[in-house]
């Protein structure tokens, strides 16, 4: 038999098509299976969050704020007293949730100090809500500290905190499930199930903010004012235009401008008043005990 | 910000990865066409070889460099199955680089054929605690005659 050298032209070991083609197919099926996965966990493991008593949700949240704060139980500050004052004179305290805790981070007692420093306030399961020292010296009005604290209420109230600690607890399993000796599954997996985590976190906001404002106009019988920290913040905050919706996508409050505009709407359809004298702030609120040394 | 390193990361080995797949296909084709009229021929036990004056065996070894695309993408195919099309296009190149050194060696020393052909494949790095990304060693060796 006769050699009769022939060029083989067609690539049957490699199969025609094109890689991004199958890549997109491969992420398009992996995300869409993690997000489906992780929405309908996530929803029943913060459906059950919410079950939770409020004894057992004290506990979590002492062993939460223990590792914020050295000693909170001993912590004696007379602005802790007026802030309470201040929250129960919004609402009265709902008996089936665990009682008010307000808590003040110094610089000095707590575990980090930026977030002290930081100009925020956050709500934690049990009770507990958490202004840093940052915040009480950048509050101009009583107005503007009652709607950070009215927000804060309004996370408690529809308990926000837990139904987060349910869901990263799915979150967390998915993560070492699907993960499992993927480098590439395990980056992707998490970062996909964070923009829909962040997307829920964000209409969390957007409920607390109304539950808030609601707050205040029955305590002060107008808005004026209360938002005027989120005026400055917005200041500070970069104006990309069309690149706004893709910043928000990758945060977990709504932006400060969408924020305010959404609030003033509520206002707005309630007929409530957003101008009105605003209540000062009691002096030296930025000290310990109001005590300001200099 | 590890997602933007990620994303460029990704788009670095998508496209430095498939610059060098297509300019290794195209000289691949180009040695293939040139070292067409030596035949590989492989012979059964009992079969009679060709008859020869010499005889010398020619090794022929590549290793292939996997990038962090199809790594990637790899490691999606194992949540999903099915076949690793970036892979295909990376053991393909290896086999016909691995055959071409053969080949051309044997060429130089004045084969007239290479009989015998014999493919081996192995996994260089890519160890399993660290996933660095893998890469493949092929390694053709045949005895050529003349």
């Amino acid at each position: 038999m006769k050699y009769v050298p022939k060029e083989i032209k067609e690539e049957v070991n490699v199969t025609a098509v094109h890689p991004l083609v199958n890549f997109g197919y491969l992420l398009g099926t992996v995300t869409l299976a993690g997000v489906i996965l992780y929405a309908s966990l996530g929803f029943i493991a913060a459906r059950l969050a919410t079950r939770i008593g409020p004894e057992t949700e004290e506990k979590i949240g002492n062993t939460l704020i223990a590792g914020l704060i050295s000693d909170p139980e001993s912590a004696s500050d007379d602005r802790i007293i007026y802030l309470t004052a201040l929250a129960e004179s919004l609402t009265p305290q709902d008996p089936s949730l665990p009682p008010l805790k307000i808590h003040i981070l110094q610089p000095e007692t707590a575990s980090e100090d930026d977030l002290a420093n930081s100009e925020n306030a956050f709500a934690i399961a049990g009770g507990h809500i958490v202004f840093t020292q940052g915040l009480l010296e950048a509050v101009e009005s009583e107005n503007e500290l009652a709607f950070v604290l009215a927000h804060e209420m309004g996370h408690l109230h529809n308990r926000d905190s837990l139904k987060a600690m349910g869901r990263s607890l799915v979150f967390l399993m998915l993560v070492s499930v699907l993960g499992q000796g993927q480098s590439g599954g395990a980056r992707v997996i998490p970062a996909t199930i964070n923009v829909a985590n962040l997307s829920y976190s964000r209409s969390q906001e957007s409920a607390a903010d109304r539950y808030a404002i609601a707050l205040i106009v029955q305590h002060y019988d107008h808005g004026g004012g209360s938002l005027g920290f989120f005026e400055r913040m917005q200041q500070q905050e970069l104006d990309l235009g069309a690149l706004n919706t893709v910043t928000e996508w990758q945060s977990t409050h709504p932006l400060t401008r969408a924020r305010i505009s959404r609030i003033k709407q509520i206002a707005a359809a309630q007929n409530w008043k957003m101008q009105g004298e605003l209540t000062p702030l009691p002096e030296g609120i930025s000290c310990v005990d109001f005590v300001c040394e200099d | 910000m590890e997602f933007i390193i990620f994303i460029a990361l990704l788009a670095i080995g998508f496209f430095a990865g498939s610059y060098a797949e297509q300019k290794h296909y195209l000289e691949i084709k180009q040695r293939e066409r040139k070292s067409l009229h030596v035949p590989l021929m492989n012979f059964g036990a009992k079969q009679e070889l060709p008859y020869a004056h010499e005889a010398q065996m020619f090794v022929g070894s590549v290793v292939i460099a996997n990038d962090y695309f199809k790594t990637f993408a790899a490691t999606l195919h194992n949540l999903v199955g099915g076949r690793v099309v970036v892979y295909e296009s990376l053991l393909d190149r290896g086999r016909r680089e691995a055959v071409l050194r053969m080949k051309e060696e044997a060429i130089a020393w004045g084969a007239s054929q290479v009989v015998n052909v014999r493919f081996e494949t192995s996994n260089i790095g890519g160890q399993e605690t660290t996933r660095t990304p893998a890469m493949v060693e092929v390694i053709v060796y045949g005895t050529g005659i003349r």
